[in-house]
């Protein structure tokens, strides 16, 4: 079986990009993940912007804070983070990027681009996916991490540029886009974080995506992590079969058997960066400290 | 009870929703109640818990479940599906105009409301057909859970919404009423953006569109009941961000008159665990049990805390379902999937 191979297993380079997408399937920790970074990045002197693509909350909760907003936060110093709000991105994308002039009467011309935006394939994505990148260009940050929507979804976001350069034949829209996917593909500029869990269905999912990003060339990918890697666990199964103590024996079998579909798992990725399990009550923004320093340990 | 019995799973993406759908299908299906389950989620994973090769992907046409009497199984194509609704509602000729319109074609791949909304007229055509007691329905996850309840109005006021009545005019004369005069600043707005040919592609789209209104509000005015009448149960694990989105589906469910009957706290850790000590002994092994030990004693108690936390807070009937080290992949492990649940029953 072939396995695409890891684009690179450093960390400098990675930080020294302008923007990381970080994704996965849903569940796997990709906003925890964005704030290890953005600390990482953090310390080695960068100003870092965090965009959320998806909710409010998660990656707030990993900052210590309720929830993010369209307007960037600032936090621990100079962290910026801010919420993706399609209404406000529309909004800014059409009186910013597109230079309509302040007389078109724009609320209802507001709301009936909502209309189209939400029916025309592409549009949406490009003016969601658009947000990071006019930021990047814009040049406030040194980088912008993304914690995006699950690969699935996320493809579907990468492809829209190539989507409404398709479908769009002209205008303001398609010249945007074409501007969008060259920074995307760019990898000085951009790379992808794809995140997984050493599960069967995660372990899948990034396999496939692997393939079809490895076929698709949307973006360069930049590493490959495994979040909540088990620790080892050494014990004879003469042993285990001894055991009369019921908890114990159940622990250990659950953690040997997690760990034998971990290795199954594992074995089908290249992985970058291995992230370990985090054991007992930890507030998000604990989980988000210590993945920042698990990562140093990684290299 | 009526005919069909609708029961659908939903929740945040991970929480093993099509696993639990298919479990509760074999359940029952054991009681000789024929039984269908439909993911729209196009993961493998419904066949793979089945122990199934599911061929025929693209016709939505149900596969026999061996060795369970009564279970099918089917997993929704729905660029099939959104092709067959336009046929279903308006005249061939304009089915077929659309099926060439380039707008339409990625519309119908990428518009996800309008994929929602085809699983559910899927699900409906489904559930008229009488050929099945119970459906049990498999949601995408996340954000396309919620849209998979929301999409039947949302189409509705896409095809039959003041926007785009404003946009083309109150009846339905022709292309040139598309360019009313009250649309004008929003048509050159749109085509400095878009350009001329694409909006013709789009007006040409909208104006087709309206012709299946009737059959398309009346349709979906059907799901919403369909929907209305589900026995809706939302999965969750103890991750933050399963419960975070688990409580979503409770605080805006009912907006739409959907409400959720039960969570279901899926890899549910023993309570035993807590306070368990290891082995007592002082050999390296006994080291490492006792170790084992103390990190899944403090699992066990986020994950107790978790469940008494979404218990607490949701005044709804939960079932706990114990957290199994592999999926289940043959029908026999779906069944000790349930048997090992805690309140599952009850909730069916």
């Amino acid at each position: 079986m072939s396995v695409p191979q890891p684009a690179l297993t450093s960390l400098r380079p990675m930080l020294e990009r302008r923007l990381l997408i970080v994704s996965g399937k849903g569940g796997v920790g990709k906003s925890a993940i964005s704030v290890a970074l953005a600390l990482r990045a953090q310390r080695a002197g960068k100003r870092v912007l965090i965009s959320a693509m998806t909710d409010r909350v998660g990656a707030a909760s990993h900052l210590g804070a309720d929830r993010l907003f369209y307007e960037p936060t600032t936090f621990h110093g100079d962290i910026q983070a801010m919420a993706i709000d399609r209404a406000e991105a529309l909004d800014e994308y059409i009186k910013l990027q597109l230079r309509i002039p302040a007389a078109a009467p724009m609320r209802s011309l507001i709301r009936a681009m909502q209309v189209l935006a939400d029916t025309a394939p592409g549009i949406r994505e490009v003016i969601t996916m658009g947000k990071p990148i006019f930021d990047v260009w814009q040049a406030n940050h040194d980088l912008v991490i993304v914690d995006a929507p699950p690969i699935g979804q996320l493809m579907s976001y990468l492809r829209a540029p190539a989507v409404v350069a398709d479908l769009v034949p002209t205008g303001a829209v398609r010249d945007q886009a074409y501007r969008m996917g060259a920074t995307l593909v760019d990898p000085e500029q951009a790379a992808l974080i794809l995140i997984t869990t050493p599960e069967d269905l995660p372990a899948l999912e990034t396999r496939e995506a692997l393939v079809e990003l490895e076929s698709e060339q949307l973006v360069h990918l930049g590493a490959v992590v495994a979040n909540r890697v088990l620790p080892p666990f050494d014990i004879s199964p003469e042993r285990l079969a001894a055991l009369p103590e019921r908890p114990a024996s159940e622990a250990a079998q659950h953690h040997i058997g997690l760990l034998d579909v971990q290795k199954t798992a594992l074995a089908q990725l290249p992985i970058d960066i291995h992230l370990p399990y985090l054991f007992g009550v930890h507030t998000p923004a604990e989980v988000a400290a210590r993945l920042a320093d698990a990562w140093d340990n990684n290299l | 009870m009526r005919r069909p019995e609708i029961i659908i799973v939903t929740g945040a993406g991970g929480v093993g929703k099509t696993t639990l759908s298919a479990g509760i299908a074999a359940v029952i299906a054991q009681r000789a109640t024929r039984t269908l389950v439909i993911t729209v989620d196009p993961a493998r994973r419904l066949a793979d818990a089945l122990g199934i090769t599911m061929r025929d992907r693209t016709t939505n046409r149900p596969t026999a479940v061996p060795d369970t009497g009564s279970l099918d199984a089917v997993m929704l194509d729905v660029t099939a599906s959104w092709e067959a609704i336009t046929r279903r509602h308006t005249t061939p000729e304009v089915a077929d105009r659309l099926a060439d319109n380039p707008y339409f074609r990625a519309v119908a791949d990428r518009f996800p409301a309008a994929q929602a909304y085809a699983a559910g007229e899927q699900v409906a055509e489904f559930a008229q057909s009488g050929d099945w007691d119970v459906l049990v329905v498999d949601t995408p996850p996340a954000e396309g859970g919620i849209e998979f309840f929301t999409a039947p109005r949302r189409m509705r006021e896409l095809v039959g919404g003041r926007l785009l009545r404003w946009l083309t005019g109150a009846r339905i004369p022709g292309r040139r009423m598309f360019y009313r005069r009250a649309a004008r600043p929003m048509l050159r707005l749109a085509d400095t953006l878009l350009g001329s040919a694409l909006l013709e592609e789009i007006a040409d789209f909208l104006l087709d569109l309206r012709t299946l209104y009737d059959g398309l509000a009346a349709r979906a005015a059907a799901i919403d009941r369909l929907f209305g009448r589900a026995t809706v149960l939302v999965a969750t694990t103890d991750s933050p961000g399963s419960m975070r989105e688990a409580g979503r589906f409770f605080s805006s469910l009912p907006e739409i008159d959907v409400s959720p009957h039960a969570l279901i706290f899926n890899r549910a850790l023993p309570d035993s665990w807590i306070t368990a000590r290891g082995p007592k002994g002082n050999t390296a092994e006994d080291e490492a049990l006792r170790e084992n030990m103390a990190r899944w004693g403090l699992e066990a108690r986020r994950n107790r805390d978790a469940r008494q936390e979404m218990a607490a807070r949701l005044a709804v009937p939960m079932a706990t379902v114990p957290w199994l080290r592999r999926p289940p992949t043959d029908i026999s492990g779906l069944a000790d999937l349930v048997a090992g649940a805690d309140g599952l029953e009850d909730i069916l």
